[in-house]
Order: structure tokens, then sequence, then C-alpha cells
């Protein structure tokens, strides 16, 4: 907007002005990668959350049978299955198998055996994760011989099982739930001890603000990870430590832009203006202070969250994080980078749901970037 | 005079930047010529354009800028030259300074190889041979110990001596053309007069022709030959300097000259009150120290200064960058801590803490310089503008706010509707004047108006000098105004204290300080600031030194 | 710049005091931790840590032989090896993981610096965007699972690489561990140099050498890079640092012998000497580092050494 020589503009029809924060959700609305992201990732938490709930294992449930199998859409058992999982039965119930026919999903099984059949023993086949509903057709009069007939069990394992048995589908998702969690909390955690530290450091200034930003560059510059470890070896694997020490590594990079906020907003003549009108620290502080601080905020805690998952992931492939029978992300992969070249979609999969929860963070937290600071790229 | 031969000829230049809004054009089909010796002055106010129509011959647009028509430099035209032809004259045929010299040399490198590498790359001269001639540029442009400071780094120099070392770089090759954009804007006064007569003098000994863009009227009456006056992209007017000054005939050219602050305020009657008093202040600062990095230094920012502000007075605070002079305003206002006595209305408040300082706040109020800068961006203007409402008439309910919002808009000269938009849907006048609405809503008795008009143009300047002055003879105010721009102190005050360096160098009424100041700095300020005479005769040769 | 250096060595000196001394305490203190009675300890253990910390002298003189020892470079025995000391083992793994971490710092500064300079002077076009999604990819995936795949692709599926082992120092063998632990580094750098360079391409002083008529070569390399290379100096401290951290993944999955395997499993098997050790080396690596790339920018910015 120039000023020519005439100043006064005509009334303008627009009663409500548009704030920044107008300007910036317009601006967010029109980055398509953003709003996709955004709406990946409410997908993700969704799906994490109430998944679990839809799929029909447990994430703890073990199927000896169905110890690492390949994912796949069409049920198991595959048909090349159900002999096998018969011979581990029948080699339970000490009999020998004589002859056996599978018709519309169930299977008629005749066995025979050296001693006497008791009944009872079809309690193994019920036991069994591929057979169900044993019921006894015929039987011998000397008893040495049974026809009984058992379902065949369809299950799916949409991503295949891991090396005890268990559904990876569920505990995918189950392991989401809490990674997500940890993210959040410990991004929390992280982001109230930057705020707190930063905004303390930037409004009293002076010698307080360098002693404490010589403390944020030195802490900066160890590798704190070394330090999280050893306080995890000697303490052990507390849950609550666990938040407090990955909360405890990132914190610094926020101290450091909200003090920088605060140095440059304490600095703007908008503040000393309120002074000069006589407002309260309160006053300033409500009006002034944090409503220009919020920005920095949100943008950084957005990228925050992918740090903390993968500090949450990274602790926890070394085993020093959550512990069984919770699981998270990390584990799952750290499982799963153990058993390439015979089970990759035990790496796959936890990979590529944390892979792309990362990049949805990260092209939100760019977007909200942009959206609130743009600046020429 | 005689004719001169037209060494660059621009004709129908377009300029045109792709921005996220759409395409903004910048220059609309500008005409103009520069003959070989003469000083062309292009004038305008901020988004005029004069600048990119330079920038664009010179091939210095931003990556998002694009340039049409035809910049011809003896026959060539060099908007269609290859980046490697047009190197041949940047820096060697033309050279271009421009307005900030704090940021315009690589800080990581010395002034001597800075001053060298140009002179090699065009001149091809060996390193002693372009080391020679690089010590006898700063000689030329007047720098002291030259051989010394060909071995300094840019931060350890002032921002004059800056400029003069950009000017050395420019002229190192004998340039035809030396295009000065805005060179003295960023300098105070005092360095802006040695800055100007110094390109008069190398002009004289050296012959180039000297394109000037600025915003200055003043300067362009004494240094150039032929004026060009631009507004949003176009020309308006052009001529020679003395005509255009004296016969203009654009509305818009008129409008400048007549945006020159006039008239003058009347002193107070003698048996006013003193409202505001100063005595003894001292304002120091510390800079640097802290742990463990060397001494602390303490700057004496105001030194032993009075005031006496009375009732319906106006007194100006006249000095240069450093002067001390917006901190004795805010030290006055018990915004920043000091020593000394400070009174108000008959009550002493030196010592007074936040808590007893809040009722007098009302009464005591600060217009700010930058008008982009002290509106807080979140807020509606309304909101801005009651936000005093909050702390001194807490009673008020939100409907009786807005009535007084209404009633302080309507009164600076602002549509009310305004109070439901934010700061930055606004220019920078219409910011100051809310500003101004803000301090007024109060009804304060004092008001210290902290150059209020340096950020501004001038046309917008004296709006915003009318209106506080309308306003004084409404309500009965008394000001403090602070600014290092004289002409627009001569129109405000009827008192003026000039300082330097945290001292009072010379005080008294307007007229008699304007008139016949006593001191050799006053002198020298008013001589910079407001002497008509020009820099060069009209025959070309220099006037004697002594003059400036 | 004597003086800049000595202060420097200032803040330095008491970082590295402080953590020497948390160590000492935290190791007497820990639950568990071997110089707790209540853990059975090996009789070797006992001994050995008899000899060496006193354990009935009073507090203030065990302090004074556990700096004495640290001062030689002797951090006590290994809690789980008790045959070895931890500076033996360190030995062995520090050559090891220094060769790791260097060549992927020297590769991830120049590589990093040598894209980010072609995405700024290709902005916008397809050469910039293609850094950028580079970048971000390289920054976003995090190194457990860029190991694994690397592992995967060039290991298993086109057998390129050897699948992991140090294979005495192998070239095959360093490449898959010195990619992983570069790329994440790459992708930072790559982005700050970009960020860099267009800011110092706007700068005023390159407006001035190209109004002076100085070619492209001198306005972009001697001008606008040395400008530019500033971030990129201090942020070779904190590079450091992650790939550090970075170690511990890459040469857990790779298996290779050096320092943070050894880390790993000193943490898993709680060798508290092991890993107290590692600490303190780390931190005095790190401090010392730093303290260099601290010099190093004050070569090569002037105005730094007048502060």
């Amino acid at each position: 907007m120039t000023d020519a020589a005439v100043d006064n503009e005509p009334a303008a029809n627009v009663v409500v002005g548009r704030s920044l924060w107008g300007d910036a959700w317009a601006r967010l609305k029109a980055n398509r990668a953003a709003m996709f992201s955004l709406f990946y990732l409410g997908l993700m938490a969704l799906v994490c959350i109430a998944g679990p709930w839809f799929v029909p294992h447990d994430y703890t449930t073990i199927y000896s049978d169905y110890v690492r199998t390949p994912p796949s859409t069409e049920a198991y058992p595959k048909a090349d299955m159900v002999k096998g999982a018969l011979d581990d039965v029948l080699k339970r119930m000490r009999v020998d198998l004589k002859d056996w026919k599978l018709e519309d999903g169930r299977a008629t099984i005749t066995v025979a055996g050296t001693r006497p059949i008791d009944e009872r023993y079809l309690r193994y086949v019920d036991r069994s994760d591929t057979f169900d509903d044993a019921r006894m057709e015929a039987k011998s009069p000397d008893g040495l011989e049974m026809t009984f007939s058992a379902a065949v069990k369809q299950q799916y394992f949409l991503f295949g099982t891991d090396n005890v048995g268990r559904d990876l589908l569920s505990r995918t998702l189950v392991a989401g739930r809490i990674s997500l969690a940890i993210g959040l909390l410990a991004g929390v955690v992280a982001v109230t001890i930057g705020v707190v530290y930063g905004a303390t450091a930037g409004f009293l200034g002076g010698k307080v603000d360098e002693v404490m930003m010589r403390i944020v560059d030195v802490l900066y510059s160890l590798p704190f990870i070394f330090f999280v470890i050893m306080l995890v070896v000697f303490f052990g694997r507390n849950f609550v430590l666990m938040f407090l020490a990955v909360g405890a590594v990132l914190w610094l990079d926020m101290a450091r832009i909200v003090r920088g906020q605060a140095l440059s907003i304490r600095r703007h003549e908008y503040v000393q203006a309120a002074e000069a009108l006589g407002v309260r620290q309160s006053g300033i502080l409500k009006r002034h202070v944090i409503p220009n601080l919020l920005g920095p905020v949100v943008i950084y805690m957005t990228l925050l969250v992918p740090h903390v998952i993968i500090l949450e992931s990274f602790l926890s492939f070394l085993g020093l994080g959550v512990q069984e029978p919770m699981t998270s992300w990390g584990v799952l992969i750290s499982v799963g980078a153990h058993n390439i070249g015979s089970a990759n979609w035990m790496l796959l999969f936890p990979a590529f749901f944390l892979v792309s929860t990362l990049f949805a963070l990260n092209f939100v937290g760019d977007g909200l970037r942009d959206a609130l600071d743009p600046k020429d790229r | 005079m005689t004719a001169r031969e037209t060494i660059l000829d621009v004709r129908d230049l377009k300029v045109r930047f792709r921005t996220l809004d759409g395409d903004v054009e910048a220059v609309k089909g500008v005409n103009l010529h520069v003959g070989a010796g003469e000083t062309v002055a292009v004038v305008g106010e901020s988004g005029s354009g004069k600048s990119q129509t330079m920038m664009a011959a010179m091939n210095l647009l931003a990556s998002n800028g694009e340039a049409a028509g035809a910049v011809d430099y003896r026959g060539r035209n060099l908007l269609g030259l290859s980046k490697a032809e047009l190197n041949t004259i940047r820096g060697s045929r033309i050279s271009m300074i421009f307005q900030e010299p704090m940021t315009s040399l690589d800080p990581l490198y010395t002034i001597g190889s800075q001053l060298i590498e140009p002179i090699r790359r065009h001149r091809g001269l060996s390193r002693s041979a372009a080391h020679e001639h690089a010590l006898n540029l700063l000689r030329l442009v007047h720098i002291p110990e030259p051989e010394r400071r060909m071995k300094s780094y840019p931060h350890e120099l002032s921002g004059g001596q800056r400029q003069r070392i950009m000017i050395a770089m420019a002229l190192a090759n004998d340039p035809d053309i030396l295009i000065a954009d805005e060179p003295t804007t960023a300098l105070d006064v005092t360095i802006q007069a040695q800055i100007l007569s110094l390109l008069a003098e190398l002009q004289s000994k050296l012959g180039m022709a000297i394109v000037f863009i600025t915003h200055d009227l003043g300067i362009v009456r004494r240094f150039a030959d032929r004026v060009y006056v631009m507004r949003r992209g176009e020309v308006v007017e052009e001529g020679e300097a003395e005509a255009v000054f004296t016969k203009p005939q654009h509305p818009y050219t008129r409008m400048l000259l007549a945006a020159e602050p006039t008239g003058h305020k009347a002193p107070p009657p003698a048996n006013a009150p003193i409202l505001l008093e100063g005595r003894n202040i001292d304002v120091t600062f510390s800079i640097g120290g802290g742990f463990l990095s060397g001494e602390t230094l303490m700057l004496r920012a105001v030194d032993h200064i009075s005031v006496r502000l009375k009732r319906n007075q106006t007194i100006g605070i006249v000095g240069e960058s450093g002067s001390g002079k917006s901190t004795l305003g805010r030290a006055l206002l018990r915004l920043l801590p000091s020593d000394g006595v400070i009174r108000f209305d008959d009550r002493d408040i030196s010592h007074a803490d936040v808590s007893a300082m809040r009722p007098l706040r009302r009464e005591l109020q600060l217009v700010f310089q930058d008008p982009f800068g002290s509106l807080s961006p979140r807020m509606t203007v309304g909101q801005i503008v009651t936000e005093g409402l909050l702390v001194h008439e807490p009673a008020l309910t939100a409907k009786q706010r807005d009535q007084r919002a209404v009633a302080a808009l309507t009164e600076v000269g602002l549509d009310p509707n305004a109070r439901n938009r934010y700061p930055h849907e606004f220019s920078g006048g219409q910011r100051q004047r809310i500003a101004i609405a803000r301090a007024m809503i109060l009804k304060p008795k004092v008001v210290v108006l902290d150059e209020p008009t340096s950020a501004l143009d001038r046309s917008v300047q004296k709006q915003i000098v009318d209106l506080p002055r309308n306003l004084q003879a409404d309500h009965g105010l008394s000001y403090l105004f602070i600014s290092h721009d004289l002409a627009v102190v001569r129109a405000m005050a009827d008192y003026i204290i000039v300082m330097k360096e945290g001292r009072i160098v010379e005080e008294g009424p307007t007229e008699a300080i304007f008139d016949a100041p006593r001191d050799a700095y006053t002198q020298t300020l008013m001589a910079a600031a407001l002497d008509t005479a020009r820099f060069r005769s009209d025959h070309g040769s220099l006037l004697p030194a002594s003059r400036l | 710049m004597l003086l800049y250096v000595l202060r420097r060595l200032l803040t330095a000196i008491p970082t590295l005091f402080v953590i020497v001394t948390l160590a000492f305490f935290l190791i007497r203190v820990a639950p568990g931790g071997p110089f707790n009675q209540e853990r059975g300890l090996s009789p070797e253990i006992k001994a050995n840590l008899e000899a060496e910390y006193g354990l009935n002298d009073p507090l203030w003189l065990q302090y004074g032989h556990y700096l004495k020892n640290l001062s030689h470079g002797d951090f006590g025995p290994s809690y789980n090896l008790p045959d070895f000391t931890v500076g033996e083992l360190f030995a062995r793994g520090l050559p090891i993981s220094i060769q790791l971490g260097a060549s992927a710092l020297v590769l991830a500064l120049l590589l990093g610096c040598l894209l980010g300079t072609v995405a700024a002077l290709n902005q916008n076009r397809w050469g910039d965007y293609a850094v950028i999604a580079l970048a971000t990819a390289g920054s976003t995936i995090p190194t457990f699972v860029i190991a694994p795949i690397i592992q995967l692709v060039f290991g298993l599926s086109w057998k390129l690489l050897p699948v992991g082992g140090w294979g005495g120092g192998a070239m095959l063998n360093k490449i898959g561990p010195v990619l992983t632990l570069a790329l994440p580094q790459i992708a930072i750098v790559a982005r700050l140099m970009r960020g860099s360079m267009i800011e110092a391409l706007r700068s005023h002083h390159i407006r001035t050498a190209r109004a002076l008529g100085l070619s492209d070569w001198s306005v972009v390399v001697r001008h606008a890079l040395r400008g530019a290379i500033l971030p990129i100096v201090s942020f070779t401290g904190p590079a450091a640092a992650a790939l550090l951290t970075g170690s511990i993944i890459v040469e857990t999955i790779f298996a290779i012998p050096g320092v943070g395997r050894y880390f790993v499993d000193a943490a898993l098997n709680r060798d508290y000497t092991l890993v107290m050790g590692t600490v303190v080396v780390i931190a005095i690596f790190t401090i010392v580092f730093n303290l260099i790339v601290d010099i190093m920018y004050a070569v090569v910015d002037p105005r730094v050494r007048y502060d």
C-alpha cells in the first residue's frame, strides 16, 4: 500500500479485517502437500487407535502354526499348509494318519493308533491354530481307529506374522499407538521445557541470558544420546524416565528459537509502546508477547514431534526403550532388521508406517512455517 | 550550456516483477538520456521506480524481474548483451554505488583486496601496480592513512568511510557514468554533505557523468544539471534543474516542492507553568562485557542535560545519530533508568517505580519513529488504540471503549471502520496516525514525538506534521519533538536544543538558532541541511571548500 | 586471536570437569552398580576394583585416584570382560570408529555443500527440486531404517556389498556403513548450504561485486561461497555429535567392532565401567572437536576475532 498525496482511503466495505492468522490459514489451505499430510496424519492416528479393535487378532496372541508367514490377502491356511498342521496335531495325539480329505472348509480325518483313542484327545485339534470345532464322526469298535472332522479356521494375516507367530498388522497398529503417544507426550515435555527456558532467558536478558545460552551451546554440542543411554542403563527402564529422557534431549532447539523470539519481541517497539501506556507485565504478556510467540512455537512443535518419535524408536531399536508386552515401531523395525532376507515384511511394514508418518509431520511443519512466516523460498 | 554528447539513452524501459500476488509493473515506459560529464538527477518517492530503472540498466534486477525496451550506452543496447559483454562495461565504463554502505562491502575480505579485484579484472595490472593504483584511489577519496586501511576489514570503518571506499571502487577504472542510488540517505546530515562535496570534486577532476537517484529535493537542487521526476513508474516531468524548481509544470512536482514543512510555532506566554523538567540528567549504558568476554564499556548516552518544558510549548531536540536525543526523551518519560532530577507537574518523579508511574502514564505519552514496528501486529487497530483505556479507565464497558476509539480515529483523520482491521493492512502514514490516536485517546498533557516522520515520504510527512500541530492547538498540549530533520523541526518547534554525543551544544528560541547559530557544530549542521547554495557553480568549477 | 582461543578453552575445561565428576558419582550411586556391595561381585572384579579405586579410602581420596587414573587414560577394568581394561577395548574400537566417522563427515560436508550450491544456483528449477526432495528424504528417514534397507538392496538383492562385518577394513565393507552414516548429514548440510547460498547471493555485497563487473566465478566462488560456508562450519560441531550418535546404530546393524557397538553391548549387559568410560571419552572428544571448530570459524570470519 503506498501513500500518495491523498491519504484517506474511501470507507471500506470490508468491516472485518483479515488478521495474520487468517492470512496464514489461507496460505496453509493452499499448500496441497501440507493439507494432504494433515489428512494423512489424522487417518494414521485413527487407524492406530481404533484399528486394533477391528482386526480379529490380538497383538499378543501367538499362532504357533503361523510362525513367519508372509503377508497375504488370501486366507490362511493355504492348501499346502493344512497337511503340515495336521501332522503336528496328530503327533501330539500320538496317532497315525490313515486318510483325510478336505471339503468345503471341513476336513475329515481318519486316524489309527496302537492304543484306544480317547475322544478327549480331540482337544488337541481344537487347540490347534488351524482347526476348530472338532467332532467325532465314527469310531471303530475296538477304539483303535477314529474318524473325526474339524473346521479349517480361516485366518487373514494381511501383514504376515512375526518370528513368534503374532499377527503383524495388529502389532503394527498397537505399536503406532505407543509411538504416536510417546511422540506427542514427550514432545509436550520438550516444548514445555524449551519454552520456559527460552522465554526466561530471552525476557530476563543480560547476564542470566548469557549464562543460560552458554549452557545450551555446550549441551548442543554433546551427543546427548550417550548420556540418555547411560541413565537408562544405570536406573533401569522406567516409562516415566523414557519420557523425561526423550524430552530432555530435544528441548534445546526449542529453547533457542523461543529465546530468539523473546529477544526480538522485547525489542519491538510495540512492547515499549505498551510499557509507555502503563500496561502491566501481565497485560503485555497476554496481548503482545504470547500471540507473537505462538507462531514459532507451533511450527517447531510440529517439527519436534518427528524427532521425538525417531528418538524413542532409536532407544527401542537398541532394546532400551519400551518393554514387552508393549511394542513400538522402533522395536518392530529392530526385529525386522534382523530378519531381512528371510522375512522382509517384518521390516517393511512398520518401516513404512514410521517413515510415512515422519514425512507427513515434516510436510505439515514446513507448511506451517511457510504459512506463518512466508519468506521467499 | 555547450551541447553534450548523449552517452546513455534509455528508451521506453519497462520493468516487471513476478510475485506471488501477480505481476507488478515497477517501471512503465521510461525515457531518459544522460550526456557526457553532466549530472542528472532522478527524483521520486518510494515506489516510484527510480532505483529499478537504473538497476535494470545494469542488469542487477532481482531474479523475478524482467526488463524490456532499450538502454543504449554509446550505441550498444545493454539489455541485449551477454553476461560476459556486460561485465566488460559494468565496473569499468558504467559504475554504480548504493544506499547501504554498511552492508555493501564484503565483510570477509580486506579493503585492499576488494579494491584491487576490479582493478585487476578490468585493467589486467600486476598485483603491485594494482596496489599502487588502489592507494591512489584511497587518497583521492580522502581516506586518512591509506596504507594501513588497505589491510583493514570493513567492520572497522564507519558508514561514511565505507561509502568513500565504495566510491573509490566504482571510480577505479575511470568510468564514463557513475550511477549513485541514494548514496547518502543512510548517513548523517554532516557526513552527507561531505560525501556530496566529494562527488562534486571527483566529477570536476575525472569528468564522468553522474546519475543521482534520490528522494531529497534539497540535494537535487544543489547538485544536478537536469532533473527527471518519477512517480509510480513513469516520468512525469523533466528539465533543467533550476527550471523545474522555479516553474514546476506537473501537479505532482508542485506537490513535492510544496511538501516542505512550513509554518512556525509561536512561543508560549512567559508565565506558562513548567510541566516537565529534567535537571542534570545522565544516562549510561554498558556495552559488551559479560561472562568472560573482555571489559565492559560504559557509554554515556546523555551527559548532564537540563530541559524545561512549559505548557503549550514545543521543544525541538535536534542532533545526528548517536547524539542521545531519543535516549533523553525516553529518560524524561522514565522509560529508561537515569541519574538526575525529573519533575512532572511539580512532583519529583526521579525515583518513582513502575506502579507509582502508572497513573502518570496517561499524561506522558510517546509516539515512536517506526510506524511498522510500534503497532502490535496481531491486534486490531481498535484494540491497539484502546489498550491504554484498559489500564487507565477500567470502568468503561466494551461499547464505551469502542465509541472512544471511533472518536480518536476520526480526530486523526482516519475512517472509524479502520478499527476492525489490522496494522499490516495500512500504509506507513496511516499507521503513524493510528499511533498518534493511541497517544491522544488518553488526553495527555505532554507528548514526546520521537522522529515521527523519519520513516515516511516527504509528501506524507507534511500531514504528519500538520496533525500534531492542530491537536496541540485544540487540546493545549506540550511537545518534545525529537528529529534530525531540521526543516521539520523549524516548522514545529518554538525552542530548539542541539545535541551532540550526549551533550547540549546550543539551545535557544527557534529563529535565533536558525538565523544566527553561534556554535561551530550548529553552523555545520545548518549549512549541511539547509544551505541552498550549489555544490558546483554553473560553470562546472568547484566552489571553495570553506563554503562547506 | 589468542585471547579468543583462551576464552574458549576456559569454557571447555569446567564442562569437562562437570562431566567427569558426574561420572564418578553416578557409578557409585547407581542401584546395582559395580560399587554397590549388594550386587554379587565376582572375586576378580572385586579385587581389581579395590586395587584401582581403594574402596575403603575416604571419598575425596577415591576421587583423586579416579582423576589420576583418567589422566593416564585408565578407565578401570571392564565389568563384564574382566580380562580387559576399558582402555584396551577402546584401543581396538576407536580407530575403526574414527575411520568411519571421519569418512562420513568429509563425505557429508563435500557432497552436501556441492548439492546445496547446485540447488541455490538453480533455484526453483528441477535441479533445486531434486536436491530438496533428496534432502527431505535423507533427513526424515532414520538411520535404523536406512541401514537395513541398504543391506537388503545392496547386500542381499544386488549382491554388490557384503551385508555386514568389518572384513579387516576392506573397502567394500566400509561403503555401507559410511553411506548410512553420511546420508542424513548430507541432507542437512545440503539444505543448510542451499539456504545460506541463496541468502548470500541476494546480499548487498554480492550486488556490489556484480555491479563492478566481476565474473560469475568470482562472484559465486570468491564472494558468495565464502560467506555461505560460515553456517556450515558452525554446523560441523553438531554434525560430529550426530555422527557419533549414528555410529551406535550403524555399527550394531553392520556388525562393525567399533566403539559404538561396544557401547551398545555394554549398555545391554550392564557393563557400567565400559559405559562410563565411553561417555567420558565421547565428552572429551566432542569438547575438543568443538573447540577446533570454533577456532576454524574465527579463521574464516574476521569479525569474530575482535569479539
